[in-house]
């Protein structure tokens, strides 16, 4: 029989298998959040949960308070928004949406692994249905959840999602998950300050670069204070100076 | 417009249909996952490949109940394994609705091939890119059966699907027998994950289902449960072997 198999052409175009078995679109929709140019950073501690992004503002003509890829889903849960801007605006409202809904239906929030689980198990549906492409951005959530404390998820074009300890998406993210994995081996979990402080650590790290205030979007879950929420500019440069001051 | 009204699985000149062909690579170069039928019961396990220790496991689930008598378990694209772990839930309690107890296997199986067969002919989709081994115990006793992403299952003593099933499958071929217990079963079955596996197994690397038959205190009945094997039972196998 023969081994090479033609593909019929449109592999490429819409979500269907090549030959080798891969999903075009959903690789070409992860290069998309690459292009975008920005890296964002997920950490977990064992009391809080941290997601810090870059600020860019790209034009100074710009209202740069309303630059934000940092949004809030529901009181205790958020989310930063990685890749192609509009699309993650529609996840992010699909997102509210659907805990939203959950709070209606059942009664109570809906915890982040479960938010998680739906925002996938809508991507998933992309990469099988021809008439939507896969969205360009990766969703990193964190969240209180009451029974489980401090909980951190990332979801991706392809429909995979998990848990983690710590992540990282864009354009730097392996560099970001090859520095993360040397500073938590195995089941260490980082307490109090030292979470937010890795997760700033390694935006330095991978982007060779020191941080002013204005540069970086962070927000935080805590045991103290279970409700998502960013931190202002004032409260990331006490911050960026107390860990200056610690070397 | 929400709907292609055409097909995107179409016969290519020499009769194949290239996508299910496609989809069956996409299984190949999925993580291992073998299946043993033993004379008392079934068991299912799997490799978790985490790409980065940064994972927590614990929020992996590549192995599914779904109903207490059925497991399922996958090799291929996670994210199309979620479907069919809701739809093969669903379909099980709108059987308990009608009949009151768990599906056989046999059916479960035959509904949800029938879903997956119908993403190789509808318009506008693609076929799931996973092939499944469904593992139950019913009033035929234990049965193991495998589906393919064209709809096609099949009935099997042993089997493995995903990356090294070739070798598995020769592995298993030496060791099975008809009379195996459930004990043993459950041995080879992480002995044949060990053959393939790179690296060291420890017990958080490998998910291990069994579905035995328990009998009840109250009635004397026995019923067949579904179950994953804790972390400390895949350890305890673990150390038997090395």
């Amino acid at each position: 029989m023969g081994s090479r198999s033609a593909s019929a052409g449109y592999d490429r175009q819409i979500t269907i298998f090549s030959p080798e078995g891969r999903l075009f679109q959903v690789e070409y929709a992860f290069k998309a959040i690459s292009n975008a140019g920005l890296t964002s950073v997920g950490v977990c501690g064992k009391d809080s949960a941290v997601i810090v992004t870059q600020k860019k503002v790209p034009d100074k003509l710009i209202d740069a308070s309303t630059v934000t890829h940092i949004f809030q889903i529901s009181p205790s849960i958020g989310c930063v928004m990685t890749g192609l801007e509009p699309d993650g605006r529609n996840q992010v409202m699909r997102a509210r949406q659907e805990a939203a809904e959950f709070k209606y239906k059942h009664g109570y929030s809906i915890t982040p692994d479960l938010l998680a689980k739906r925002m996938a198990n809508i991507n998933q549906v992309y990469t099988q249905k021809a008439f939507m492409r896969p969205l360009g951005v990766s969703m990193i959530l964190i969240g209180w959840d009451e029974e489980r404390g401090p909980q951190l998820y990332k979801t991706d074009p392809a429909g995979y999602f998990a848990g983690y300890r710590a992540t990282a998406a864009g354009a730097k993210h392996q560099e970001a998950f090859n520095y993360l994995e040397k500073k938590l081996k195995a089941d260490v979990q980082p307490c109090a300050d030292d979470t937010l402080e890795l997760a700033v650590a390694t935006m330095s790290s991978v982007l060779s670069a020191s941080f002013k205030a204005q540069d970086l979007e962070i927000a935080v879950v805590t045991k103290e204070n279970p409700v998502f929420r960013m931190l202002t500019v004032e409260e990331i440069d006490a911050e960026l100076s107390r860990i200056a001051e610690k070397d | 417009m929400d709907r292609y009204s055409f097909s995107l699985t179409t016969f290519a000149p020499n009769g194949k249909l290239l996508q299910i062909e496609h989809a069956l690579a996409a299984v190949g170069n999925g993580s291992t996952s073998v299946g043993i039928k033993a004379a008392n019961g079934v068991v299912i396990a799997t490799e978790k490949k985490t790409g980065s220790s940064l994972i927590e496991v614990s929020s992996l689930e590549h192995m599914a109940m779904v109903c207490d008598s059925i497991g399922m378990v996958y090799s291929g694209m996670g994210p199309d394994f979620r479907v069919l772990v809701n739809s093969a839930r669903k379909m099980a309690q709108k059987y308990k609705r009608i009949y009151m107890e768990d599906p056989p296997v046999r059916i479960l199986v035959k509904e949800l091939a029938s879903v997956m067969q119908e993403f190789t002919q509808s318009g506008g989709v693609r076929p799931f890119g996973v092939s499944l081994l469904l593992a139950g115990v019913d009033e035929r006793g234990p049965n193991l059966y495998q589906v393919d992403p064209s709809g096609s299952y099949f009935p099997w003593k042993a089997t493995a699907i995903g990356k090294n099933m070739v070798n598995s499958k020769t592995f298993l071929e030496k060791r099975f027998n008809g009379d195996m217990d459930l004990e043993d079963a459950v041995h080879t079955a992480i002995l044949t994950l060990k053959e393939g596996f790179e690296g060291q197994m420890t017990e958080h690397a490998i998910d291990v289902g069994i579905v035995n038959v328990i009998p009840s205190a109250e009635s004397g009945k026995s019923t067949p449960t579904f179950q994953r094997l804790t972390p400390a039972e895949i350890k305890d196998y673990l150390a038997n072997i090395l």
